[in-house]
């Protein structure tokens, strides 16, 4: 024992765990730290306990459309834009066309579940850093999204709506009333939120010029979403690649602009999430504007799903990133392959290199910064 | 020092700023449920239990084989002759005994996609949320009505009945055979005979030793 103890003595540097268990790794990640001091010398993050073979279940299906559920489970927090990315990704390979509801419906859709899931994610950060009063008004506000998406889909947080070539079901009556009226008394909460937590100074003494991530190291990791537009690289799958019909909607891309600190640090990954709320509004509001009042939703979906021989990558920009789905076709019916780009695997990756050189309670601050799930990371 | 002074006043001031945030909540009306004694209800449709209607049901299978997790388990077995179903409420005529109906809900990922493929619109969600059990195996429900004797019954029946209408098959293919059979000889007889009398006709040539012998 003594022994240990004068080895630690002098080597100065010791290894600790932060999880599995801890509450502010959102989800069960661990990672070991070598520690030097309260200096982080090197960070390893160990993955893997949330593993349910998401690729080997849905090669296992005996039918393309009952993966979806699963994907539901990947990225639990934002459901609707992983299935979002895994129809576009079938229907691109099946080559068809879905009806312009559809279209509006599952744009609409999609971007409500990333303001909701923008909303856990600050919520989280904030609570992470000991500011547990916007957790608690985030979860109001988000609350609200999920009744919409009950009204409509019956879940609350893993939907299977959307379907290939359509919809499940059409929306509930009072949907348009139901969200315009969100959007409205949504405005105000975004303020308040500046308010209470963007610009309080504690918030940003313990974000700015934390974990500092600049636009070279993010491009060359591969980072996607608010990661990497907190770099200040502006770069938005729904401008640079428009899938769906985001090429009619006008609005812009927040990026990071080192307002507080430096470019790329915490801070400015989580002003770009908030401002990027503010940008799904004007999206939600034009949707609704131009959404058809009349068509079947499920009259497209075909009744033989038995895409061509070959492969195809689909991209969607989720509120983590970039969600690409790899589907291999051998002509059945059921998938060959389908390999997950997961964002928050990528961002994952990230961790040693932006924390190196931090002190140990700014791992908590960078890790909420990055927003990873780990359904999606451990798939 | 002005520094010190400016960084106080900034403080102070995002400090209150946030303080008048939570004022104005404080004031505003309260949001939390108290669960076991407040209820909101749940919208139509909301993903919560599954319910058969089983005298809808038609035993077709299609729910079973929509659901990704397995856990829908049915046993049919077919109507015998003498008896009538009868129809569902939606027309169709049943036709099978469902002998076992089993939904096991803790396998149940609650994802509705055996509810859209059923003909009779027989399987649905409920809006029932409170039935949780101290031990998994009370989770799997029993939707079949019939009663033990009952499907040992049917079953008994039903095997009787495919017995014997396997028994009047193998009578059928075997008359079939034998009539076969039969036409067979007769083809054969006629072709020996039409060979016969093609090789008498050769038979004036003395070349065929074997005809000689005879
Ligand atoms: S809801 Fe989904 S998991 Fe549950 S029984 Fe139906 S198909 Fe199976
Ligand atoms: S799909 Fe409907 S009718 Fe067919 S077995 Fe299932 S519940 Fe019965």
């Amino acid at each position: 024992m003594t022994d240990q103890i004068s080895n630690i003595a002098e080597k100065r540097e010791m290894t600790i765990n932060m999880g599995p268990q801890h509450p502010s790794t959102h989800g069960v990640l661990r990672l070991e730290l070598d520690l030097d001091g309260e200096v982080i010398k090197n960070t390893r993050p160990n993955i893997g306990y949330l593993h349910r073979c998401f690729e080997k279940y849905a090669e296992e299906m005996d039918d393309y459309s009952k993966v979806i559920p699963y994907t539901d489970r990947m990225d639990y927090v934002s459901a609707m834009n992983q299935e979002h990315g895994y129809v576009i990704a079938v229907e691109r390979m099946l080559e068809i066309e879905v009806p312009e509801r559809v279209e509006y419906i599952r744009v609409i859709m999609a971007e409500m579940q990333r303001i909701a899931s923008h909303l856990l994610g600050i919520g989280a950060f904030g609570l992470d850093l000991g500011a547990f009063t916007p957790f608690l008004y985030c979860f109001i506000e988000r609350e609200k999204i999920l009744d919409i998406f009950e009204k409509t889909s019956g879940a609350r947080l893993l939907y299977n709506y959307y379907a290939i070539g359509g919809m499940i079901k059409d929306v509930h009556p009072d949907f348009k009333k139901d969200t315009n009226e969100f959007v409205k008394t949504f405005r105000p909460k975004i303020k308040e939120l500046n308010d209470l937590l963007s610009g309080n100074k504690i918030f940003i003494k313990r974000t700015a010029n934390i974990g500092v991530l600049p636009e070279k190291v993010a491009l060359n990791y591969g980072a996607s979403g608010p990661v990497l537009r907190g770099s200040g690289v502006e770069w938005d799958l729904r401008k640079n690649d428009p899938y769906s019909i985001y090429d009619r909607f006008d609005f812009e891309i927040p990026i990071g602009k080192g307002e507080m600190g430096t470019l790329g640090d915490c801070w400015d990954r989580y002003i770009v999430r908030v401002r990027e709320m503010e940008q799904s509004l004007r999206i939600i509001e034009q949707a609704l504007e131009g959404m058809p009042d009349e068509g079947d939703v499920t009259e497209g979906i075909p009744k033989r799903i038995r895409p061509k021989e070959g492969e195809l990558y689909a991209r969607s920009e989720t509120p983590r990133g970039e969600l690409g789905y790899y589907i291999i076709s051998d002509k059945s019916a059921s998938p060959f392959r389908v390999k997950a780009r997961a964002p928050s695997f990528v961002h994952l990756g990230l961790l040693p290199a932006i924390s190196k050189g931090a002190l140990i309670a700014d791992m908590v601050a960078i890790v909420g910064s990055i927003d990873i799930v780990l359904g999606e990371v451990d798939r | 020092m002005l520094y010190v002074f400016k960084e106080g006043w900034s403080t102070f001031k995002s400090i209150f700023t946030g303080m008048g945030v939570t004022i104005r909540h404080f004031f505003s009306p309260s949001v939390t449920e108290k669960y076991p004694y407040e209820k909101i209800e749940l919208p139509k449709g909301a993903r919560a239990k599954l319910h058969v209607n089983i005298d809808d049901c038609i035993g077709c299978n299609l729910c079973a084989r929509a659901c990704p997790v397995n856990c829908i388990d049915i046993e049919t077995v077919k109507a015998t002759d003498d008896v009538d179903l009868g129809k569902t409420s939606t027309g169709n005529p049943k036709r099978f005994w469902l002998t076992r109906f089993d939904i096991d809900m803790a396998k149940c990922m609650y994802c509705d996609l055996c509810v859209h493929p059923c003909p009779t619109n027989c399987i649905y969600m409920v809006p029932e949320y409170e039935y949780s059990e101290v031990d998994r195996s009370n989770l799997v429900y029993h939707f079949s009505n019939l009663k033990p004797e009952m499907v040992a019954e049917v079953k008994e029946k039903a095997e009787q009945e495919a017995e014997q209408k396997k028994r009047e098959r193998q009578e059928m293919m075997r008359k079939k055979a034998e009539a076969a059979k039969k036409k067979k000889e007769e083809q054969e007889k006629k072709q020996a005979e039409a060979k016969k009398s093609s090789n008498k006709n050769d038979n004036d040539k003395p070349s065929t030793p074997g005809k000689k012998d005879s």
